[in-house]
């Protein structure tokens, strides 16, 4: 065995809570009693409680974060391993029909500090100011209660927060730059970028992705290990496990891991009193607080009201529309694969390093409202297996054969909008879980217009991987992200939320993650639930007092409090962002 | 039926039936059984294992040296499933103590009942998928072939499951009808996969570069290696004489996940 200078490398030492290389916590951090009555129980620590946690910590807020998984040291928990990584997913029992059933788990559900943040592939594209209004445009779907205008600014903080690594002009919705310079090609890139150009399609070159690009602060560049749906050991992509939870810890705020919420309590005047949860034994417990935040993401959110069910609210928590639990949304996001001649080792680079948004919007020449992004993906032995037997129907002599090949494919993800239906649903099942806690059960359909994009997406992606060069073309159908189900709006009968993501029914009990979003466009969300986290903190902050003890609605925006961010995240070395 | 496949010594006639080795193309001649099949010879991804993180070390060399004893399946299944995996990933190709152990990955899941997090309505839970589905093939075969599964010849096995393969069962229709056999398919060769692929010695078979942390890969373009991968080397094989499994069909024009491996008919638009 080749031995390294100073000998094989070692993980982390004890009484570190390692957060990639040169990053760690020491622990323990601030622990409140049940008995506390804190200011916020967020539910899931995740990409939305994460930002949460932090910003409302910095505030001087007590908060506390319920997380169902564990609190990562990264060193000694995370791997160089798509086996060994089942743990980063959400893996509890979940019933998926309809005659479109999505996967779960490592598809899309993350579970532990970080939660989907710590395994996305860290695509971090705005939405288009057309995503505000798909209903106003183009009749379908649903307008949000916000414009882009008001989202924007937190995008551009957010991209710094991150930060964000792509170019320095990025052409389409509302054109910006990045503060991080574009990552190098890998073979994938290189493919997307041939394809796109023969064709006279412009393409974003190195991101925008939130990995970084060159070393800053305490968190090293990245190393184009190709590992990064597994976790990130090296801490060059970011999760709110590095980027927010340190500082929101720092000043004060606790995550309290392996605890399972399972109900919200309801207390006098027709308001939140706490959560109960169970702790990693199976013992419950009931954390007070003055106000709640469901940070869950689309399945665990609902499913969490749903199963708050109690007198006066007999539907579930924030239900009286009976809306809570529809609008579920994933992407379409086939997978198209091209043979090369030359070897391509796609396992290199970051899976994310370039995409095209030339085909988004509506176009009137299509059959089909609304549009795809296509994007580079860079699929590992397991998961280009699972292709294979898919896309090719491939196994025995024949699976071993294209898997001897591995290293001459490269392979897009075209990431399609799916609008939302009210019959997408999550409703609680009757099987129960390893703490007798409901099962949720995800019915999922696709309606026409859906069909249609998917399609011509498909289509269109296995055109461009031609133009690539690549000698033959497959493609293995699937579904990407989640969001909705505890959508936003502004008339309480048709949504679960307001804009800023406090429940419709409750004052004190409100809701930020991915299932306040009415539609999705074809960017990943991630970004987008960022931002709209750090708008929801920016509320509560400007809300004071008011958030706990009055019924009146204040539905003025708040001003952004830029100085709430993690430090030296911004006012420097960009020159569009004071 | 393994013991046919037991190393040989150098220059000894081969103690194996030839028509289950893979041929070179052209002459036909066999391809004798070796330590690593695929086209990077002498690339070894544990050899570098001095370059990886203390963790994914830890975790790779337990999965090579720590096999699992049998402890969810009985004998009688363990025998039919072990028959079902020789076909499913074949490895008449490697000798003996290269064979990457599925069955025994498989068992331990089923035996922790690990689930991958969500279970479609048209199955049962997995040991049940895998108890009606042992059930349902030995009824396939028995309508085929008149025997037991694991009593059929090898081509017969083949044969008995490129009809689950194709989703056209002629037995078993009661158990097909409460699970969809596109579904159960797919259930067992994604643990196949997940088990041979996570191997490190798959790893070398394919010339993957396997953990790169710290150390980091370098040449991203053009597919060239790093300094301590091989270039690979291309050779032509036909599958062995006594199997029917090395085809393969494109579903490209298959656009949603269910109508790829549920069978159902395309009746949109």
């Amino acid at each position: 065995m080749k031995t390294p200078l100073f000998g094989p490398f070692e993980s982390s030492r004890n009484g570190h809570h390692a957060l990639g290389p040169m990053q760690h916590i020491d622990l323990p951090m601030r622990r409140y009693q049940d008995a506390d009555e804190v200011d916020y129980v967020i539910v899931g620590c995740g990409s939305g409680g994460g930002v949460l946690l932090q910003r409302l910590s910095r505030a001087g807020l007590r908060v506390v974060a319920l997380e169902a998984g564990p609190f990562w040291d990264t060193e000694r928990d995370w791997v160089s391993d798509e086996a060994g990584s089942h743990k980063l997913y959400w893996e509890d029992l979940r019933i998926t029909g309809g005659t479109d059933p999505l996967a779960f788990g490592a598809n899309n559900s993350g579970k532990g500090v970080g939660g989907g943040s710590v395994h996305w592939a860290a695509f971090t594209p705005r939405f288009h100011p057309s995503d505000f209004e798909i209903y106003t445009r183009d009749g379908v779907g649903a307008d949000w209660p916000i414009s882009y205008e008001i989202l924007k600014p937190y995008y551009e903080q957010l991209e710094l927060e991150m930060p964000v690594a792509g170019p320095a002009y990025f052409p389409w919705g509302h054109p910006h730059g990045y503060p991080y310079g574009p990552h190098p090609m890998g073979g994938v890139g290189n493919a997307l970028i041939k394809g796109c150009s023969a064709l006279g399609i412009p393409v974003s070159i190195g991101g925008p992705v939130a990995i970084l690009s060159g070393s800053r602060a305490d968190r090293p560049h990245c190393i184009y290990r190709g590992y990064c749906i597994q976790g990130c050991k090296v801490g060059a992509k970011a999760s709110t496990l590095i980027t927010h939870v340190p500082d929101g810890i720092a000043h004060g705020g606790e995550v309290r891991e392996y605890s399972m919420a399972y109900r919200i309590g309801l207390g006098k005047l027709g308001r939140v009193s706490g959560v109960h949860y169970f702790d990693r034994d199976g013992a419950a417990w009931f954390q007070r607080a003055k106000a709640v935040i469901v940070a869950g993401y689309a399945i665990e959110t609902p499913r969490l009201l749903l199963n708050s069910a109690c007198p006066g609210h007999e539907n579930g928590l924030a239900n009286s529309s009976d809306t809570v639990g529809r609008y579920l949304m994933a992407q379409a996001g086939n997978v198209v694969l091209g043979r090369f001649e030359e070897p391509v080792r796609m396992y290199k680079a970051p899976p994310a390093h370039a995409l095209t948004e030339e085909f988004y919007e509506t176009d009137s020449r299509n059959d089909f409202a609304r549009g795809f992004a296509i994007q580079t993906v860079g699929p590992l032995p397991i998961a280009f297996g699972k292709q294979m037997v898919s896309a090719k129907r491939a196994w025995g002599w024949g699976l071993r054969r294209e898997m001897m090949d591995y290293n001459h494919w490269a392979s897009f993800g075209l990431l399609g909008e799916i609008l939302p239906w009210a019959d997408n649903r999550v409703t609680l099942s009757e099987e129960r879980d390893q703490f007798g806690i409901s099962v949720p059960h995800i019915a999922f359909s696709l309606h026409d217009n859906d069909h249609r994009l998917i399609k011509a997406a498909k289509n269109k992606t296995m055109e461009v991987m031609h133009a690539a060069g690549a000698t033959e073309v497959v493609q293995e159908a699937r579904y990407a992200h989640l969001v909705g189900a505890a959508r936003m709006g502004a008339d309480p009968r048709t949504s679960v939320v307001d804009k800023f993501g406090r429940t419709h029914d409750i004052v004190n009990l409100f809701v930020c993650d991915g299932s306040i979003l009415p539609t999705q466009g074809s960017a990943n969300p991630g970004l987008t639930i960022q931002a709209l986290a750090a708008r929801t903190a920016d509320y509560l902050i400007a809300q004071g007092e008011a958030i706990f003890t009055s019924n009146k609605r204040d539905m003025t925006e708040p001003p952004m409090r830029r100085e709430l961010a993690p430090p030296d995240t911004w006012g420097h070395g960009v020159p569009r962002v004071k | 039926m393994r013991k046919s496949f037991r190393k040989h010594a150098e220059g000894q006639p081969l103690d194996l039936d030839t028509s289950l080795l893979p041929r070179k193309s052209g002459s036909g001649e066999a391809i004798v059984p070796s330590e690593q099949p695929g086209y990077y010879p002498g690339y070894s991804t544990l050899s570098q294992q001095a370059y990886w993180d203390k963790a994914t070390r830890d975790l790779v060399n337990d999965r090579v040296q720590n096999i699992p004893r049998i402890r969810y399946f009985t004998g009688d299944s363990a025998r039919f499933w072990r028959a079902v995996l020789d076909h499913v990933l074949p490895q008449t190709d490697r000798v003996a103590e290269r064979c990457i152990p599925l069955l025994e990955r498989i068992d331990e899941r089923l035996f922790h009942n690990r689930s991958i997090g969500y279970r479609y309505e048209k199955m049962p839970p997995d040991r049940e998928a895998y108890r009606l589905a042992e059930i349902a093939i030995n009824e396939e075969a028995q309508a085929r072939y008149s025997g037991k599964y694991v009593d059929l010849p090898q081509l017969q096995q083949d044969l008995v499951l490129q009809v689950i393969h194709d989703g056209k069962p002629a037995a078993a229709k009661l158990i097909w009808k409460q699970m969809s056999i596109g579904r159960f398919w797919l259930l067992l060769m994604q643990d196949a996969i997940e088990v041979y692929y996570s191997h490190p010695w798959a790893w070398d078979e394919i010339g993957f570069g396997g953990p790169a942390y710290p150390r980091a890969y370098t040449r991203l373009e053009r597919g060239e290696p790093e300094p301590w991968e091989v270039e690979e080397e291309p050779y032509e094989w036909d599958a062995p004489r006594y199997s029917v499994s090395d085809t393969t069909e494109a579903t490209n024009h298959l656009h949603t996940e269910s109508r790829q491996n549920e069978f159902i008919p395309d009746e949109s638009l």
